[in-house]
C-alpha cells in the first residue's frame, strides 16, 4: 500500500512540464528507507454497516518488503502477512494462520481483486510503471486551497489495467497526490480517492486515505498512526518465522 | 315517484334530444379515456403481494442483503459434442464479455470468470479458471480436470454430459424483466453454430408477460370478430351490431382511462395494471354486451309489435331501465367487494371495473337509445319482421323446461351436487412449466435445464446466526444434504461449500478435509486467507457484510405446486425437529412466493364471491321488495360458480391466478341474467298475466336475449387456441361459464320460480 503512496510523495519544484515529465518527477522523488506504523482500516458498505481492521505494519526497500500483523478484529488477532516483491519473478506472499498453526503461501494474479474487502485493489496498491501509461497534463486546479497539477493517466494495454483512465491532482508543493478519480472499462467513474499527508524528516508521509467506490457505494478509510520513518528496520525481520509473534516495538 | 321521474327524464333525453345526448356522452367518454396517458403497467409479481407477508419480507431482506437472487440461464452447445473445445470456449468468452458490458446486468457467472482455488506445494492460489480467450489443448484439459474435481461447481457451468455450457446472469433489482429478456435475446443472436436455451424465472416472467399480452390481444380480436358474427346472424342488422359494439368499446376505453386518472389523482399503487388485470377488458366487454343485447332485442320485439321507432324505444327503456340499473349496481357491488381483498391491486381492479360498469350503464341509457331513435329502421327488414332461428330454438327449449319443471330442477341440482363433489378435486397449480404446451420453446428450455443443468427453479433459505461458527455452518450443511435427498433437487449452494473447499485447499488439497473446520478460529482464518488472496466480494451473495446471516440456495427441476408445498412443509418440519433453529431460518424463492400469491388470490376470490353473493341478494331483495327474490337472484350464479369450480376439479383444470378470475365473470354475467328474468317475471305478475303461462312468457321474453348474450360471449372460446394452457382453460371455462349461467337461469331459476309461483305472485 505504501509503495503507491510513496510513489507520489516527493519534494520537487516543477514548472512547465508536460504530462510525462511531471509523472517522471513524481515517480523519482525520494522515499523513506523504511517505515512502520499502526494502520486502522474502516470499511463501510452502502447500508452504513462497517468492518474495522487494525494492523501493525513494517516495511522497507520502498515497500518491496512488508510484514503485517493483524490485531483487530479479535477474530483476526495473530494472523500475519509477509510480502516480498521481486522484479524478475512472482512476488512472495505468506500468511500465518494461527488456528491451523500453518504458514501458507498465497498468490493473487487478479489485479482488480479487492485488498481485504476494501475499496483498494491490488492494482491500486501497486506503483504504476512509468512507461506503461500515457500522460496528459490538464489545467491546474486548487483542491481545498492546495495548488495542484492535474494529470490524466491512461494505462497502455501492456499495463493490463482494470481501469481506462485516472485523473490525479498532485500538490505543486511536495508532489504528493491530493486526490484521484479512476474510471472503469466502460469509461464510467469507479473510485474517488483522497489523501492527507504529514511531513516527517523531509518526506511527505501519508496520514489518511479515503476511497469511495461510487458504483458500489462502499467506502474505505485508512488511518495511519505512530508513523516512523528511517528507523533502521532489520532486514531479517522479513522472514517467515517472524510472522508467528507480534513485535513488542 | 322520484325514481319514476328520473327514469322518464333519462328516456326523454334520448327520445327528444338524441344528437345532443350522443355528443355529450361522447365528450365525457373522451375525457375519461384521456386518462389512458397516466396508465401504468406493473410486471413485477412481487409488488402485488402485501408488504407484511412472510415470504415477501424474507424475499426483500435477501435481496437487500445479498442482491438479486433470481437468475437467468443461457445454455448453449451441441448435443454429444464436448464443450471443452477451443472455439466454443472462445465464443463463451466473447458472450461473457458482451454480457458483462451491459449496464442492466449486475453479475455474470460462467466458466470464463470462475475462480480457481488450488493448493500447490503449500501455495494457495486464487486465479481465473480460464486465463485467456484462446487456449491450447493442455490448458483446456487443465480446466476440465479442475471442474471434474468439484462436480458441484461444474454442474453450475457445464451440463451433465459436457455438451452444453451454462451462463448464470443476475440483473439489477430495479430493471424491468421484459427489458432483461430483450437484452439477452439480442446478446445470443451471434450464437448461430449452437443450440441455445434461455431460461430462469426472471427471463420466463419477462417473456411470459409480453407473450401472454400479445397472445390475449390477438385472441380477443378473434373473439370480438366471432362475437360480431354471432350478433350479426342473430340480430340480422349490421347497424344494430355496431350500436352494441359502440357501447362496449366506449365503456372499455372509459374504464381503462379512469384507471389512469385515479392513479394520477390518488397516486395509489392499487391502480396499476398487472397481469391479473388482463381480464378486465374481457369482463367489462361481456357485461356491456349484455346491456346492449337486451336493449336491442327488446327494441326489435317492440318495433315488430308497434311499427313505431320512438314508441318502441320508449317501451324498451320503460321496461329495461330498472333491470339494467339493477344488473349494473349488483355487478358493480360484486366487484366493489374486492376492496376487502388482501391483494392491493384487486382493490383497483374492483373499483375500476365498477366505474366501467357504471359507464356502460350510462351509455346504455343515453347513447344506445339515441342511436336507435336516429336510425331510420326498415320495418320490412328480416331483423324487425321475423323472429330469428335462435329465438325459435329458445321458444322450444322454454316449452321443454317448463313442461317438466321438477325433472329439470332435480337434474340441475344433481349437476350442482356433482360440482360440489368435484370441488374437492380442484388443484392449485402455479408452476410456470404448466403454462406452456409441450413443444413450445419456453417449455423445451425448461425441460432442457431440468434434464441437463441445475434446473430452472430455486428456493432460498436465509440463516440468521454467526456465519463463522462451525455449528451454524454444520446446520446449513445438514439442511443442504437433506434438500439434496429429494430427487428433483439438482444441487445447492452456500457459504458452507466455500468454507469446505477452502479447508481442503489449505490442508494440501486432501479430500478428507473437505469439511467444516472444528473451530471458529479456523473458519475465521480461512475467511481472512481468502480476503488476502481472492476477493471477499466473491462471497457477497452467500453471506452478509457482518457474517451474521447467510443464504443457502437450492436448485431444482420444475415441480408441481403440490410437491413444492409438501417439500417446503417437510423442510420446515426438518428445520424444527432436527436443526432446532426454526426461528433462525426463513424460506422464500419465486415458487414459495407464487404459492403464497395464489393462496391470496383464492382467499380473496372466496371472500369476494361470498360478499358479492350476499350483497347481490340484499340489493335484489331490496329493489324487488322481497328477500325471496334476492335469494332467487343468486341461485343461478351460485350454481354456476359451484359447477365451474367443480368441473374444473373433475376435468383436471388447475386453478391459478388466471383461471381464478373466472368466478368474477360468472357472477358479473350470471347476476344480469337472473335479474332480467326476475324483472320480467314481476312485470308480468303486475300485468296480471295468468299464473299458468307466467313462466312460459318470461322465458319467451328474456330467454332469447339471455342466450344471445351468452352465445356471443362464448366467442371468447377463441382463447382455447392460446399457446398458454391457463388461457386455453380460461377460454374453455368462459364457454362453460356462459352455458352454466344462461342455462342455469333458464332451468334452475325458471323451474324454481315455476314451483314457487303461488308464493311469488303475492307481490
Amino acid at each position: 500500500m505504501k509503495k503507491f503512496i510513496f510513489g507520489i510523495i516527493s519534494i520537487s519544484f516543477v514548472l512547465g512540464q508536460n504530462g510525462y515529465e511531471l509523472a517522471k518527477m513524481v515517480d523519482e522523488k525520494p522515499t523513506p528507507k523504511d517505515l512502520s506504523n499502526k494502520t486502522k482500516m474502516v470499511l463501510t458498505n452502502s447500508k452504513g454497516k462497517t468492518r474495522t481492521n487494525a494492523m501493525v505494519s513494517k516495511s522497507t526497500d520502498g515497500n518491496n518488503k512488508q510484514i503485517i500483523w493483524f490485531i483487530e478484529p479479535k477474530d483476526d488477532k495473530g494472523v500475519a502477512f509477509l510480502k516480498i516483491e521481486h522484479d524478475d519473478k512472482d512476488d512472495e506472499m505468506r500468511m500465518w494462520l494461527p488456528a491451523f498453526k500453518k504458514v501458507r503461501r498465497i498468490s493473487s494474479k487478479k489485479k482488480g481483486d479487492s485488498f481485504m474487502g476494501s475499496d483498494l485493489s491490488y492494482e491500486d496498491l501497486s506503483s504504476r510503471e512509468l512507461d506503461e501509461n500515457k500522460y496528459k497534463r490538464l489545467d491546474d486546479e486548487h483542491v481545498d486551497e492546495v495548488d495542484c497539477y492535474v494529470l490524466e493517466i491512461i494505462p497502455k494495454p501492456e499495463a493490463k489495467s482494470t481501469y481506462t483512465k485516472h485523473i490525479s491532482w498532485i500538490a505543486k508543493d511536495g508532489l504528493y497526490g491530493v486526490k484521484e478519480e479512476s474510471f472503469d472499462k466502460r469509461g464510467e467513474l469507479k473510485k474517488k480517492k483522497s489523501f492527507t499527508y504529514q511531513k516527517l524528516k523531509n518526506y511527505y508521509v501519508i496520514k489518511k486515505v479515503f476511497v469511495e467506490d461510487v458504483q458500489k457505494k462502499h467506502t474505505t478509510e485508512v488511518t495511519f498512526s505512530d508513523v516512523q520513518v528511517d528507523t533502521g528496520i532489520d532486514e531479517n525481520l522479513f522472514q517467515e518465522k517472524n510472522l508467528k509473534r507480534l513485535p513488542h516495538n | 315517484m322520484k325514481a319514476h321521474s328520473i327514469k322518464h327524464w333519462i328516456i326523454s333525453q334520448s327520445l327528444n334530444q338524441p344528437k345532443r345526448t350522443i355528443i355529450f356522452s361522447l365528450i365525457i367518454t373522451a375525457f375519461m379515456a384521456s386518462g389512458l396517458r397516466f396508465f401504468y403497467i406493473e410486471e413485477d409479481m412481487m409488488k402485488l403481494l402485501p408488504a407484511e407477508m412472510d415470504s415477501r419480507k424474507t424475499w426483500e431482506t435477501i435481496k437487500d442483503e445479498f442482491g438479486n437472487t433470481e437468475m437467468i440461464y443461457i445454455a448453449f452447445g451441441n448435443k454429444d459434442k464436448s464443450v471443452f473445445d477451443d472455439k466454443l470456449i472462445a465464443d463463451l468468452w466473447n458472450l461473457t464479455e458482451a454480457l458483462e458490458s451491459i449496464p442492466e446486468i449486475e453479475e455474470i457467472n460462467s466458466m470464463i470468470n470462475m475462480n480457481k482455488l488450488q493448493s500447490e506445494d503449500g501455495n494457495l492460489e486464487v486465479e481465473d479458471l480460464v486465463q485467456s480467450r484462446d487456449l491450447n489443448a493442455d490448458q483446456i484439459s487443465e480446466i476440465k480436470s479442475y471442474l471434474d474435481k468439484y462436480p458441484k461447481l461444474k454442474l453450475r457451468v457445464v451440463s451433465q454430459n459436457d455438451d452444453y455450457v451454462n451462463i448464470i446472469i443476475k440483473s439489477y433489482n430495479d430493471v424491468a424483466l421484459d427489458v432483461v429478456a430483450r437484452i439477452i435475446d439480442t446478446a445470443v443472436e451471434e450464437l448461430n453454430d449452437y443450440e441455445v436455451f434461455i431460461g430462469g424465472v426472471p427471463y420466463v416472467n419477462g417473456v411470459i408477460s409480453t407473450l401472454i399480452r400479445d397472445d390475449v390481444i390477438g385472441l380477443v380480436r378473434i373473439g370480438m370478430l366471432v362475437m360480431i358474427l354471432i350478433l350479426f346472424f342473430s340480430l340480422r342488422s349490421f347497424p344494430a351490431v355496431l350500436m352494441v359494439l359502440s357501447v362496449i368499446f366506449l365503456s372499455v376505453i372509459a374504464m381503462m382511462g379512469s384507471m389512469g386518472w385515479v392513479l394520477e389523482i390518488t397516486g395509489s399503487r392499487r391502480f396499476v395494471f398487472s397481469l391479473i388485470n388482463t381480464s378486465m377488458p374481457i369482463i367489462l366487454l361481456t357485461i356491456a354486451n349484455s346491456d346492449g343485447v337486451h336493449i336491442i332485442t327488446k327494441f326489435f320485439k317492440k318495433l315488430r309489435q308497434s311499427g313505431d321507432t320512438q314508441l318502441a324505444v320508449e317501451q324498451t327503456m320503460e321496461s329495461l331501465t330498472l333491470p339494467i340499473f339493477l344488473t349494473s349496481i349488483t355487478t358493480a357491488a360484486a366487484f366493489l367487494s374486492m376492496i376487502y381483498s388482501p391483494l392491493e391491486v384487486q382493490t383497483g381492479y374492483g373499483v375500476t371495473i365498477a366505474i366501467g360498469i357504471f359507464w356502460a350503464l350510462v351509455l346504455s341509457y343515453t347513447l344506445l337509445p339515441s342511436l336507435l331513435v336516429l336510425k331510420k329502421w326498415n320495418l320490412d327488414s328480416k331483423a324487425v319482421r321475423e323472429t330469428s332461428f335462435l329465438e325459435n330454438v329458445i321458444d322450444r327449449f322454454g316449452k321443454g323446461v317448463l313442461e317438466n319443471p321438477k325433472r329439470v330442477l332435480s337434474s340441475g341440482l344433481i349437476l350442482v351436487f356433482i360440482g360440489l363433489i368435484g370441488i374437492n378435486w380442484l388443484s392449485v397449480e402455479v408452476n410456470m412449466q404448466s403454462f406452456f404446451k409441450k413443444g413450445t420453446t419456453v417449455r423445451e428450455t425448461m425441460e432442457f435445464l431440468d434434464r441437463e443443468m441445475i434446473g430452472s427453479l430455486d428456493m432460498q433459505f436465509r440463516f440468521e446466526g454467526d456465519m463463522k461458527e462451525p455449528e451454524t455452518l454444520a446446520k446449513i450443511e445438514r439442511l443442504q444434504n437433506k434438500m439434496e435427498e429429494n430427487q428433483e433437487v439438482t444441487t445447492s449452494m452456500s457459504i458452507a461449500d466455500a468454507i469446505k473447499q477452502m479447508h481442503r485447499t489449505v490442508m494440501d488439497d486432501d479430500p478428507d478435509y473437505e469439511t467444516i473446520p472444528d473451530t471458529r478460529g479456523k473458519v475465521n482464518n480461512l475467511f481472512t486467507l481468502y480476503a488476502m488472496s481472492g476477493d471477499p466480494d466473491d462471497f457477497s451473495s452467500l453471506v452478509d457484510y457482518e457474517y451474521s446471516s447467510g443464504l443457502m440456495t437450492t436448485f431444482m427441476r420444475n415441480m408441481t405446486s403440490s410437491l413444492i408445498i409438501e417439500y417446503v412443509e417437510s423442510t420446515h418440519d426438518f428445520i424444527a425437529d432436527s436443526l432446532e433453529a426454526a426461528d433462525k431460518i426463513t424460506v422464500t424463492g419465486m415458487l414459495v412466493v407464487f404459492r403464497d400469491l395464489i393462496t391470496l388470490i383464492i382467499r380473496s376470490s372466496a371472500i369476494s364471491i361470498s360478499i358479492s353473493i350476499v350483497l347481490i341478494a340484499l340489493i335484489a331483495g331490496f329493489f324487488f321488495k322481497r328477500i325471496l327474490w334476492g335469494l332467487l337472484a343468486v341461485v343461478p350464479l351460485t350454481s354456476a360458480v359451484i359447477l365451474n369450480f367443480g368441473f374444473m376439479g373433475i376435468f383436471g383444470v388447475d386453478l391459478n391466478h388466471i383461471t381464478a378470475i373466472l368466478s368474477s365473470i360468472i357472477i358479473g354475467v350470471g347476476v344480469d341474467f337472473a335479474i332480467h328474468y326476475i324483472s320480467q317475471y314481476r312485470r308480468l305478475v303486475k300485468q296480471k298475466v295468468s299464473v299458468d303461462v307466467l313462466s312460459r312468457e318470461v322465458v319467451d321474453d328474456v330467454g332469447y336475449p339471455i342466450i344471445l348474450d351468452a352465445l356471443s360471449n362464448m366467442a371468447f372460446g377463441a382463447l382455447l387456441f392460446s399457446q398458454f394452457l391457463p388461457i386455453q382453460h380460461m377460454g374453455g371455462l368462459m364457454v362453460f361459464g356462459m352455458i352454466s349461467t344462461s342455462v342455469g337461469t333458464l332451468t334452475i331459476l325458471a323451474t324454481t320460480a315455476e314451483l314457487l309461483k303461488h308464493k311469488l305472485i303475492k307481490l
